[in-house]
């Protein structure tokens, strides 16, 4: 640890620390754009100029590395005429354009502008304009603009130091430099829209994204991606009930500041319509729409006359994609209360996913994100393969279940091959809960209505071990419910549970009975992570410092304008 | 001051005669006897790569590339063997000659390539060099075919290659075509463009001598320099010491020479002549007009009147004392028909076109400054741009940069701009705008003003 004062305020910064990053510890706000945590120093944007003392010029404070005893002036008189200066040269040439913009409110420029900038315009001069490079696919989800580009090569430098793929570079030279894939080739790799989000200004936009939503209007839940066993942070942004877009959220023990493609944009599957009411089929097989009751009735009784026939032809199919709090509940109800011996789950072994996670690719090869927490909460992995031990209970030929519960139609991928379809349709009564239609739910006798990932909470446990909770972030439309609840009211007809139970009383009894739940607190930092916004974490996160309250808040050292001549 | 009387050319005691680009023409004129001697010296231990750093050390070489730093000091900069954990150490000899104004390398390039391979070895020698590379302008395609061809009659001849005449010396060098870019001039950017990326200055420190090439020490020197190591080793620092103004300015100096002078060329003379004699060896001003201003030491270093330049030492120390720089001493002298602002505006377009585009000041500052001067000399110029300019400029150099390149891009506008300030005064005054005024604060209206004044501007 190194003891440096910045604007008077002691702080210890571990050794190998900027002078930016101790700037940030110790609450001052040092404005900057090429600098990111991730990332390698370069100290070419020269926003982020401070005085040290015994240097004689102005430094980019990124650039100066800490010194034990080091003093750091970021609010004087010279280290504030130096970013304004950067300012007023970003600005002039920038199209002042944010209204038709679509980084416009989460932009750098835009935010330092009016922090750190002059409320002045002293160039009378043409802007620099970049034809033939304005709003251009330059890969499957990134759109380019370069009239909007500041040079910062935090793009470049993530392609070639994050993804190792390297499709972006500098074209051109002095004022006309700006940044394009190389020769042809398009900006596609398993991260490819999080050069859009380390770009600090407009100048790459994620396609999918650009122009939906103006950023100021969106809520942000704290969510965690369920496309593979990773588990990466997520935070789900949405307005008026629609998803608009998944960002990362930085967590440096699962997937630092990225997001891979295929989890990013699973967010429109939060958008697909979803069935709306129960549904149960009549005795002359003819479906119907009706109400909670009728219907967890008719679950209760078919349940229980299967099993007071024989236990052993009720099957109960769990989910790697349900939480873990909702599988406990799905083993409690049906192993423990109904003696059902056969509660299983199957998870696809899905396409590899990868995500970096500092300098080492961290691989996902399941296709759901709590296959760890359906097993610990007592729900049966069957083995993978073709060979499953689900497909074989299933395909009993001369015994077809009497009664299949399948707790999440959306298990696996499979539900869209009908082969599989027909298998699970050979029980004689099929009970699922859906979160959208599809083949499976089509094709069962009673259709319970789920809420999706967005509307319910509960937790995750990913591949390393690591549990971590999400939030609700819209509530579930009218009579939809959450697994978990529909599984509360399921076991209170047989007495089993309270209605009145949340995930978290849920969390809090299941925590004794599974492993890796014992000494976790619902609350804790570890399972919440960090908040949507990247912004304010970063420096602890990258210094390993405790956070204290007194540091969220930055102080931005006031800017008096100069004298403008007429 | 005997330093300064005239001497027989060193440098270009060769240059213009036949064949001087040949092996056989270089070593009947006593060529790689130096280089001889050293190797052959080597193993009898009468040579040692200190004693050939002390040499140059004692004779007081500076670089002669423009920042004039003494070239034994920045050899001794390079970590000692033990501590360089079995990193090769390279020598990269700097032939990207591209400051406007200066043509000194070439011709000692195109003229005496071996004088330059014998400095280069000499220097290899010194700094246990195993690999050196020439590194040179992109445009100096003739050169670079030149210097292929004396590396490889060095080669053929055994001066250069594995185990050199006996010694146990390993050198190879090579010579490598820059993309024709001024940046590539800065030592950093060099090692960059050598390395395969765009030439872009690094940050500093660590400085080359410990993280260069390839993250390995290494040495950049100027032709010049490289060549003036020949000749120290040859005629001992006590001569080398012997010419020119001063201790801390030794050595025989090539000046470029160009502009408005009867003789443009380059010119041999003890370093710390003054002006006169420099501009009497060019033949003095073009059909005897008067004097207006000379950039001393091309086109990055400011430019000075011609009261200003009357009598100053034209060295290092001379020219920093008249508040100038003395550079690769690129003399372009200007005469009194100059048109100062055009002038300005023309080495302003320079730099505008040659910043690698890395530092927001620089990339966004040169460009403006060009505009505002092109805006200047075609009559729309306001009365507010001249300070404007200044402002500019002042807010781009001193620490906001990464190199130096925006400090020199800026000395030409400085200087022009407040030493021949009526010039751009009456360019102004006839312009249409010359009293038009800057825009309101932020565009806000009265109107918002009031609102926001009133706490209604959420």
């Amino acid at each position: 640890m190194a003891k440096v004062t910045v604007d008077g305020r002691a702080i210890e910064v571990p050794d190998g620390a900027n002078a930016l990053e101790a700037c940030r510890a110790a609450g001052v706000d040092v404005p900057h754009f090429c600098y990111h945590p991730k990332l390698s120093v370069v100290g070419q944007c020269r926003m982020c100029m401070v005085e040290v003392e015994g240097m004689p010029k102005v430094q980019a404070s990124c650039t100066v590395p800490i010194r034990d005893g080091m003093v750091i002036r970021a609010s004087s008189e010279r280290a504030l005429a130096a970013r304004n200066a950067t300012m007023e040269f970003l600005l002039i040439n920038h199209p002042l354009d944010c209204p038709i913009c679509d980084q416009a409110g989460e932009c750098k420029l835009q935010d330092n502008a009016f922090d750190a900038g002059l409320p002045v315009s002293r160039t009378s001069e043409h802007r620099r304009l970049v034809p033939g490079y304005e709003r251009t696919e330059i890969g499957p989800h990134v759109v380019a603009d370069m009239t909007r580009c500041i040079q910062c090569t935090r793009c470049i430098r993530f392609c070639q130091e994050i993804t190792g793929t390297g499709e972006l570079t500098f074209v051109e030279r002095a004022g006309h430099t700006f940044v394009w894939t190389h020769e042809g080739k398009p900006l596609d790799n398993d991260l490819s829209a999080c050069a859009a989000d380390v770009c600090p200004v407009g100048a790459l936009t994620v396609k999918e994204f650009r122009f939906r939503k103006r950023v100021w209007w969106l809520d942000k839940t704290r969510s965690v991606c369920d496309g593979c066993e990773v588990g990466c942070n997520l935070s789900i942004e949405f307005k008026d009930r629609i998803v608009y877009r998944f960002t990362p959220r930085v967590q440096p023990a699962v997937n630092d500041y990225w997001l891979c493609d295929y989890g990013r944009f699973l967010s429109e599957r939060l958008n697909e319509p979803g069935t709306t009411r129960p549904i149960v089929t009549g005795p002359g097989g003819e479906k119907r729409e009706t109400n909670w009751g009728e219907a967890l009735d008719a679950v209760k009784a078919a349940v229980d006359r299967a099993i007071s026939d024989d236990p052993s032809r009720v099957i109960v199919v769990g989910s790697a994609r349900l939480s873990t709090e909702e599988n406990w509940l799905l083993a409690r109800l049906f192993r423990d209360s109904l003696k059902v011996k056969n509660v299983e789950f199957a998870v696809d072994e899905g396409p590899p996913r990868r995500m970096k996670r500092g300098n080492d690719w961290v691989y996902g090869t399941e296709a759901a994100p709590n296959s760890r927490g359906a097993e610990a909460a007592g729900v049966r992995r069957s083995v993978s393969g073709d060979g499953s031990r689900l497909d074989l209970l299933l395909s009993k030929k001369n015994s077809p279940p009497a009664v299949l519960y399948v707790a999440d139609a959306s298990l696996s991928d499979r539900v869209s091959d009908p082969a599989f379809v027909a298998l699970l349709r050979a029980a004689s009564v099929l009970i699922v809960h859906a979160r959208v239609k599809n083949a499976l739910s089509e094709a069962a006798d009673v259709v319970l209505p789920a809420a999706n990932q967005s509307g319910k909470e509960g937790t995750f446990v990913n591949r390393d071990g690591r549990v971590q909770r999400f939030d609700m972030a819209i509530v579930p439309p009218p009579v939809v419910r959450t697994d978990l609840e529909i599984l509360l009211h399921l076991g209170k007809l047989w007495g089993a549970f309270d209605t009145a139970w949340t995930a978290s009383d849920v969390f809090g009894r299941m925590k004794g009975s599974v492993s890796g739940y014992a000494d976790l607190d619902w609350n804790s930092d570890d399972l919440v992570g960090n908040p949507p916004s990247a912004s304010i974490t970063s420096a602890y996160d990258v210094l390993g410092l405790e956070r204290r309250p007194e540091d969220e808040v930055f102080t931005r050292p006031s800017v008096t304008a100069p004298d403008v001549k007429p | 001051m005997a330093g300064l009387d005239p001497i027989p050319p060193v440098l270009l005691a060769r240059a213009g005669k036949p064949d001087s680009v040949k092996l056989a023409g270089y070593v009947a004129d006593g060529g790689y006897v130096s280089w001889k001697k050293v190797l052959t010296g080597s193993v009898s231990g009468e040579w040692t790569p200190a004693k050939v750093t002390e040499i140059v050390k004692a004779s007081g070489l500076r670089g002669r590339g423009g920042a004039g730093f003494p070239c034994g000091l920045k050899w001794t900069f390079v970590p000692p063997k033990e501590r360089r954990g079995g990193k090769p150490v390279y020598l990269l000899c700097n032939a990207d000659e591209s400051e406007p104004g200066t043509f000194k390398d070439r011709v000692l390039i195109e003229q005496d390539p071996h004088q330059v391979l014998e400095g280069m070895m000499l220097s290899s020698f010194a700094l246990d060099v195993k690999h050196a590379y020439v590194y040179i302008r992109g445009e100096m395609w003739k050169g670079a075919g030149i210097l292929n061809e004396a590396v490889a009659e060095a080669e053929a001849a055994g001066l250069l290659g594995k185990n050199i005449l006996g010694s146990g010396m390993d050198l190879d060098i090579t010579v490598h075509r820059g993309g024709g870019a001024y940046i590539c001039g800065e030592e950093t950017a060099l090692i960059e463009s050598l390395e395969g990326k765009r030439g872009h200055p690094r940050i500093k420190p660590p400085f080359p001598a410990v993280w260069g090439a390839w993250g390995c020490p290494t040495v950049v020197n100027n032709v010049e320099t490289l060549s003036c190591v020949k000749h120290i080793v040859d005629r001992g620092a006590e001569w080398f010491k012997g010419i020119g103004r001063n201790d801390r300015n030794t050595g025989p100096k090539l000046y470029c020479v160009s502009g408005h002078v009867e003789k443009p060329g380059v010119y041999e003379a003890p370093i710390g002549i003054p002006w006169e004699q420099l501009l009497a060896m060019a033949g003095g001003v073009k059909a005897g007009r008067k004097l207006k201003a000379v950039i001393p030491g091309g086109a990055s270093a400011p430019m000075l009147t011609a009261a200003e330049v009357a009598g100053v030492p034209m060295d290092f120390d001379g020219l920093a004392a008249a508040k100038s720089m003395f550079g690769s001493a690129a003399i372009i002298v200007m005469d009194e028909t100059t048109d100062m602002p055009k002038a300005v505006t023309n080495i302003s377009k320079f730099f505008a076109h040659e910043s690698c585009g890395q530092c927001t000041p620089c990339r966004e500052g040169t460009p403006w400054l060009n505009k505002a001067l092109k805006r200047i000399v075609n009559g729309g110029g306001k009365r507010t741009d001249l300070d404007l300019l200044l402002s500019i400029a002042n807010q781009m150099g001193n620490g906001m940069t990464i190199c130096v390149f925006a400090d020199a891009a800026i000395a030409p506008v400085l200087s022009g701009v407040s030493k021949f300030r009526d010039e751009f005064e009456a360019y102004i005054a006839e312009s249409p705008a010359a009293d038009a005024v800057l825009p309101a604060p932020g565009g806000i209206t009265a109107k918002v003003a009031d609102r926001m004044a009133a706490g209604m501007h959420d």
